[in-house]
């Protein structure tokens, strides 16, 4: 949800529209790496009798660059198809859904898993618009579970979510369902004029100081996951323990795409698609579409790839509108920041090249100098299993944002102090932050029963019945 | 650019779906359109599963752009242009 109805023309098409990359080494497997990609934000999860699934007609993709020059060489890419079993009901099941071949479970959604490797021809990397979803099928007819209904339907949810988990014979790990939307954010309140519960008393238009309220806490998503041995993903496949090594960062992200033409008839048939796939949502780092880009260049950004992130977008991180507002909407609160107006080389080395050795003691994330918004996962840095910090890197856990992005790390909190000033120091220690940057907050956390400890890591959806409570 | 001629575009068109569909901008016209003989009629099937689309991208460079399966190509053929423009009922722009 960290990019949920971000841009004007994909919060007109939700099956499409990526809301949250998450990609950590795994902490249960930590030989491996664990991607996350969401889609279909912002469900109820009363949203029968149709319920929420993927698009047909959307190809869906993660993007894996380890050579730093921000073209993918690895793609995983998915398709899935719906098949109806009784076109004679209205039900979505007929009674309870108990297996994954229930036979009482009338609407399935089925997914295939595609690898293209890109080496490229003459050392010359292909973009991935011409990849043009052609490449080796490591699954196909792999089983969705069905959403959660109810204590009727869906009797035991886990033991449906647990079948869907689909171990591949060349080595990944899959699931493609629905999943508790794992990101928390006080949407209510930020978007209204940027406000944080907790300070809103020092906000130019006051209120009273209030606890945050996150609204995605009843709500579902569809993710994608792909748990892949890290020796799979290196560029010299093995497996890093050296942090400072470029071989141990990985730059991830993911995409959807459609068809260039679709062909509607009058016979109440889906859409027919002609031509190659255009990509309409991409997703690096949460929230860079969403409050770094200017509405009118969105759209643009969701088409284009991170390799074209140099130039506008970058000016864009340089001089985030963000960075401007906190020192307006809180008068008096943001002085330092308001004076500074150097380009701002710790957010461009946060989102756009990765952290360079020597900023931060043993550790980097950097891919290079092409600017690119991508996740920057340095897979030589083990998982934190004891007490992970939500807070990642700035709060002393290295292995959490900006390192990749586990389910759980708070990056509202973390982003808005890192534009509010908290990072400025690491690069320019002419600077000094101001007092409130390190300590915002909109009031929000990760919440009890959000997330589980294993494949796929976030926990079991909300169910209908259940959800809201009254 | 390649270029296209009318016939090769037939061609093309009937051996990737025996049913092309021609994609111009505005409904599809009204008589009679061409020396070649093509009538307005109503269509035989549905839209077929992999419709192969043609549409005019700028009619004053007589470009055409065809997709195809993931495939997609722009000709320059200005006689075909006019003939499209001529069936959507639309003079030469």
């Amino acid at each position: 949800m960290s990019s949920h109805r971000e841009a004007p023309g994909i919060s007109q098409d939700p099956v499409a529209d990526n809301a949250d990359v998450y990609a950590f080494v795994s902490p249960d497997d930590p030989t491996t790496v664990t991607i996350l990609t969401n889609f279909v934000p912002l469900q109820g999860p009363a949203g029968g009798p149709n319920f929420f699934e993927f698009g047909d007609d959307v190809l869906y993709s993660i993007f894996i660059d380890n050579d730093g020059d921000a073209l993918p060489d690895i793609t995983y890419q998915f398709q899935f198809n719906t098949q109806i079993r009784n076109e004679e009901t209205f039900l979505y099941n007929t009674g309870p859904i108990t297996s994954l071949d229930s036979p009482n479970w009338n609407k399935r959604q089925f997914y295939s898993v595609s690898k293209i490797r890109d080496r490229g021809h003459n050392g010359c990397k292909k973009q991935h618009h011409e990849q043009d979803g052609k490449g080796k099928v490591l699954g196909k007819n792999l089983a969705c579970p069905p959403c959660n209904i109810g204590p009727r339907s869906t009797p035991n949810y886990d033991d449906l979510a647990a079948a869907a988990v689909h171990h591949l014979p060349s080595g990944e790990t899959v699931f493609a369902g629905q999943r508790n939307d794992g990101f928390f954010v006080d949407l209510g309140s930020v978007f209204d004029l940027a406000a944080l519960r907790p300070f809103q008393n020092l906000h130019l238009i006051p209120l009273p100081a209030a606890p945050g309220v996150d609204p995605l806490k009843d709500l579902n998503i569809h993710t994608i996951a792909i748990k892949v041995p890290i020796r799979m993903l290196t560029r010299d496949g093995s497996v890093p323990s050296d942090p400072m090594s470029a071989v141990s960062v990985l730059g991830i992200w993911s995409a959807a795409s459609r068809r260039k033409v679709q062909v509607r008839d009058d016979n109440g048939e889906q859409p027919k698609g002609s031509g190659p796939w255009v990509q309409v949502s991409r997703l690096g780092n949460p929230l860079f579409n969403e409050v770094i880009v200017h509405i009118g260049d969105k759209d643009r950004w969701n088409a284009v790839d991170p390799i074209d992130d140099a130039g506008e977008f970058e000016s864009y991180v340089n001089q985030p509108e963000l960075a401007r507002l906190l020192p307006v909407l809180y008068p008096g609160v943001f002085p330092n920041l308001a004076a500074y107006t150097k380009d701002r080389a710790d957010l461009h080395a946060i989102l756009l090249t990765g952290i360079p050795a020597g900023v931060v003691p043993g550790f980097q994330n950097f891919t290079g100098p092409n600017p690119a918004d991508m996740l920057r996962l340095n897979v030589a840095v083990p998982p934190t299993v004891d007490k992970p910090n939500p807070i990642g890197l700035v709060a002393g856990d290295p292995a959490g944002f900006p390192n990749g992005r586990r389910v759980f790390d708070d990056v509202v909190a973390i982003e808005l102090n890192a534009v509010a000033g908290l990072t400025i120091p690491l690069v320019d220690p002419s600077y000094t932050k101001d007092a409130a940057a390190g300590i915002l907050t909109d009031g929000t956390g990760p919440g009890p029963d959000r997330y589980q400890d294993t494949f796929p890591y976030l926990g079991t959806p909300h169910d209908g019945f259940h959800t809201p409570a009254s | 650019m390649e270029r296209l001629s009318r016939r090769s575009f037939v061609k093309i068109a009937g051996a990737a779906t025996g049913a092309a569909a021609i994609a111009a901008a505005p409904p599809v016209a009204r008589a009679a359109i061409g020396e070649e003989g093509a009538v307005k009629t109503d269509p035989t099937t549905g839209v077929p599963e992999e419709p192969l689309v043609a549409y005019v991208r700028d009619a004053r460079r007589g470009e055409v752009t065809v997709t195809s399966g993931t495939a997609e190509h722009t000709y320059r053929d200005r006689a075909l242009v006019k003939k499209l423009l001529r069936a959507a009922g639309r003079k030469g722009e």
